[in-house]
């Protein structure tokens, strides 16, 4: 399901002392089965960006075209399309409400009528996808789990609606190292395993250059880069400008070349760790030969 | 969704209400507040309304905006409205249907009544537009202070009054939040019957909670770790000070009762 933006503005609290705007004139493109990042400071209008996205913010200005379905001022999205469009919040676990982890999970598909033999296959797939194990969670309560479980939980939640695009808002904030990188690698495998459309907003570059296969960069509201990585990251003085930075990758292969000579430069496609370290090791081994 | 909601919220400014003790202004809404009783006919309301423009132009607010405290008690006004219209009797009958009769004290008291809510929620609305919560309270604290001495815990009521302001914002939006995310889960708030729509309030109100406890907790774990022990002999980061405009506000308060007094039946 592609996405599209074309001029949509978001001003909140119109008319009042606090009027605030938000979004300014973005036009954008999210590609069905791409995984998107989203990158920018707090405050430069990623998570109204991304309540767009599901019609729970309506645009001020502006029109999105969300597969066959029109959200503009005057028109919102249908209930029932929520579900093609599966949105992870800041802090998810902040809504858990079930006496058990199973009930919670339940919740989206139960609210889209799914029937309920249905529902419980799609709530253990949902768990095993976010690596817990049915069986031992699903009676407990979920205020009893830790952290990056709830969290794990919460995600769940969104999974088992079977949504055709999935967005998460920073889904690894206030995580340790283990639990982020558990958390992204079930979402890349979802990502890849189904084609999911995936919205990643971050204001990790690491995050973003890792997983990410096109990027958005915004700042003050508007959309001020985009493109793939290595395109976005090209610009690393614009980056440094609005405080943000490019990856330790990319400030590594510049770094190097500047060391190179001209022929043998670094490509700029190697901002993911592992390709870098690849290529690194390739041509240190051809030296050795030599 | 939960935006609209002025009562209670502070607008940064530095118009002549904003710079004024919050002493004196809460003395002069308490005095306000007794004297809109206390006018009884068309010319002290008069003074009253006028009074109450005057302090609207003194904020530098846009009437509009503060008209906006009035949405939660419209329901209300418009209730005491009809009820008056329809069950005061006296004086002339100016419509007659059946048993139901419109007559001139029944205008007389919807107007009057309506008016003093409206009044008193517009004062107080002002109060607390013009006032940061920290002036308030501690406006209240100093004023409240005498009675400390016969046993009355002024420092604990101020400082839970502005904890309890300062947490209205935040939970609102949590609430705000927690709704999105419901939505953005199916959960439907605007349809179905009565108690399908009672039961669907659960999946907020539950998180709601629990998010309340958890802030309260870190919030007094954050007091104690920084030595807070309650009032005693703690000292003052600002300190409140007499100034012309409260000399101002007290001779419109004499003026006012004094006019109020003259000119009620």
């Amino acid at each position: 399901m592609q996405i599209t933006f074309d001029q949509v503005s978001h001003i909140y609290g119109r008319g009042t002392p606090f009027e605030r705007t938000a979004l300014r004139d973005v036009s954008l493109t999210i590609p069905a089965g791409s995984f998107v990042g989203i990158i920018g400071q707090t405050g430069s209008g990623k998570s109204t960006l991304i309540q767009h996205l599901n019609g729970l913010l309506q645009p001020t200005s502006g029109t999105i075209t969300l597969g066959d379905v029109k959200v503009t001022p005057r028109e919102k999205m249908p209930h029932a399309r929520r579900r093609d469009i599966g949105l992870v919040f800041q802090y998810p676990e902040h809504q858990l409400f079930e006496e058990t982890v199973a009930k919670d999970v339940a919740f989206g598909p139960l609210n889209f009528d799914m029937p309920p033999e249905l529902v419980e296959v799609r709530v253990r797939e949902a768990l095993e996808i976010v690596g817990l194990d049915y069986e031992a969670v699903k009676d407990r309560s979920p205020f009893h789990l830790s952290g990056g479980q709830m969290r794990r939980v919460a995600i769940a939640g969104v999974l088992a609606m079977q949504p055709k695009v999935l967005i998460l808002d920073e889904p690894t904030a206030g995580l340790d190292p283990a639990g982020r990188k558990a958390i992204l690698e079930a979402i890349y495998r979802i990502h890849r395993e189904q084609r999911l459309t995936t919205v990643l907003v971050t204001h990790s570059m690491e995050e973003a250059a890792r997983y990410a296969d096109r990027l958005i960069v915004m700042a003050q509201g508007r959309a001020v880069l985009e493109g793939s990585p290595d395109e976005v990251f090209a610009h690393a003085d614009r980056l440094r400008e609005l405080a943000l930075d490019v990856p330790e990758t990319v400030a590594l292969v510049t770094q190097l070349n500047q060391r190179l000579p001209e022929t043998e430069r670094l490509p700029s496609s190697l901002y993911r760790e592992e390709a870098l370290i690849e290529h690194l090791l390739a041509r240190l081994s051809v030296a050795k030969e030599r | 969704m939960l935006q609209h909601i002025a009562i209670g919220q502070y607008v940064p400014g530095q118009s002549f209400l904003h710079q004024t003790d919050p002493r004196s202004k809460l003395l002069f809404v308490i005095l306000f507040a007794a004297l809109v009783f206390w006018a009884n006919n068309a010319a002290t309301y008069a003074v009253l309304v006028g009074f109450m423009l005057a302090g609207v132009l003194l904020s530098r607010l846009s009437l509009s905006y503060i008209l906006k405290s009035l949405r939660p008690i419209w329901l209300l006004i418009l209730f005491t409205v009809v009820l008056h219209l329809v069950i005061t009797k006296g004086g002339e009958v100016y419509f007659r249907w059946g048993w139901l009769s419109v007559e001139e004290m029944g205008v007389r008291q919807a107007v009057f009544i309506s008016l003093r809510l409206t009044l008193l929620v517009l004062i107080s609305s002002l109060l607390t537009l013009t006032t940061s919560p920290i002036d308030l309270t501690e406006g209240l604290e100093r004023l409240l202070g005498p009675t400390g001495r016969i046993g009355v815990p002024v420092h604990e009521i101020a400082l839970m009054m502005s904890i309890a302001l300062r947490f209205i914002p935040t939970l609102m939006e949590e609430t705000d939040k927690i709704i999105k995310a419901q939505t953005a889960r199916g959960a439907n708030l605007t349809e179905g019957s009565l108690v399908r729509r009672a039961r669907s309030l659960m999946p907020i109100v539950i998180p709601l909670f629990v998010g309340a406890f958890r802030r309260a907790e870190e919030l007094a774990l954050a007091m104690e770790a920084r030595g807070y022990r309650g009032g005693v002999g703690r000292t003052r980061l600002r300190r409140l000070k007499w100034s012309w405009r409260d000399g101002c506000v007290a001779a419109a308060a004499c003026a006012l009762t004094f006019v109020i007094g003259w000119w009620r039946t």
